[in-house]
């Protein structure tokens, strides 16, 4: 039981960690296209969400490395939890909107052209699986192969 | 009279409880480090991205739209304005098939027909930015008073998504096929001198949340993207 929470802890963290590191990069090379996608949820004026949009691709590049190294584990989860439930709430609210984009979350983003279907509930499960691990990672921080276990001491 | 073992126990459960503390001051402090970083990584981006934004002031093609975000042609009462990327495939198929409704309602001179390059799809070349030099040219050419030519020029030789796009010297010479053969044109392309037009363009666009291509307005208000709604909503 210890070896599975050790070593699960350790697997959740990789998931998120890389996930984070993919979403970050894919959007870090195109600041100005993350915040139009951003803008394209229609929940804040466009001048947050070029604020919003060129922040969030290093916050999540950041905590892709704070997940990846073990370091601070619970803190990073708690705030990757966050952003999933944040990432859901937003995309809920454009589908319940009828608004059709899309989400932004691999780069891309905007609005969708005529014709092509959003996958809004892929989009909300996959979030959702994600939050899971988040929560987990709550629960166990202390995992194997992390720098935790050099700064915070022995568990 | 207290055991060996007695006193053992108690001390060792002192050092526990001050190992726990220990752990919980560590866990607080790397908890705010973090915290941190998150922080400043969210300033770094902030900080990049005004560092790459377009000067406030930056250069307006001739001729270009009262708000000075599009290249308007003819000068009929019903306005329609067209957003497009010169890399976007369908907004070349929307042109094919609008093109001779649209040439017709200028010549009989019912519409305004404003043509406003955005550029949504630079990450789309390898290197990016094709469609941010693409409209920039095109920029060029309406300061010489060719901008349907050469956008229809642009449009015949469109590179596909993924693909390097066109070379600065490959825009010139589209422009030497429709007549624009001057230095000042080939001067205006290789200075990417309306890229900052571009990028105000597309931000503009994004605002009034058109961020997609083709997008077409009606007086205004969008339609779909097919000849039938456009003369609907002409009328």
């Amino acid at each position: 039981m210890h070896v599975i929470r050790l070593w699960g802890g350790t697997l959740a963290r990789l998931v998120l960690g890389v996930v984070f590191a993919v979403a970050g990069w894919s959007k870090v090379t195109d600041l100005a296209g993350s915040g139009r996608a951003v803008n394209a949820y229609r929940l804040l004026p466009f001048s947050l969400a070029k604020v919003i949009g060129a922040g969030l691709p290093f916050v999540e590049l950041a905590l892709a490395l704070l997940l990846l190294l073990g370091l601070a584990t619970r803190f990073a989860a708690t705030v990757a939890g966050v952003l999933m439930v944040v990432y859901i709430i937003a995309i809920a609210s454009v589908w319940a909107r009828g608004l059709s984009i899309d989400c932004g979350c691999f780069g891309v983003g905007g609005n969708l052209a005529p014709g092509v279907h959003p996958n809004y509930f892929w989009d909300i499960v996959r979030d959702a699986a994600l939050l899971a691990v988040a929560g987990f990672l709550f629960l166990t921080p202390r995992t194997a192969l992390a720098v935790d276990r050099y700064v915070l001491g022995e568990a | 009279m207290i055991s060996r073992a007695k006193v053992k126990q108690a001390n060792r459960m002192v050092r526990e409880q001050l190992a726990r503390e220990q752990r919980r001051r560590r866990t607080v402090i790397v908890s705010i480090v973090a915290a941190a970083v998150l922080v400043i990584a969210g300033l770094v981006g902030w900080a990049v991205y005004a560092n790459q934004a377009p000067p406030a002031n930056y250069a307006t093609p001739a001729h270009a739209s009262k708000d000075r975000t599009g290249i308007p042609v003819g000068s009929g009462p019903v306005t329609v304005d067209f957003y497009q990327d010169f890399l976007c495939p369908i907004c070349k198929q929307f042109d094919s098939q609008a093109k001779s409704t649209l040439d017709d309602m200028l010549a009989k001179n019912k519409i305004t027909l404003v043509y406003h390059p955005i550029a949504i799809l630079d990450p789309s070349t390898n290197p990016p930015g094709y469609s941010t030099r693409a409209g920039a040219a095109a920029a060029c050419a309406a300061d010489e008073n060719k901008f349907p030519q050469y956008f229809q020029a642009l449009y015949d030789k469109q590179p596909a998504e993924g693909s390097a796009g066109l070379t600065n010297d490959q825009l010139m010479q589209i422009g030497a096929s429709v007549g624009l053969t001057d230095s000042g044109f080939a001067q205006c392309v290789t200075s990417q001198k309306y890229a900052g037009w571009m990028a105000h363009d597309t931000d503009t666009a994004a605002s009034k949340n058109i961020q997609a291509t083709p997008t077409v307005l009606v007086n205004g208000k969008q339609i779909q993207n097919t000849v039938s709604d456009l003369v609907r909503a002409v009328g």
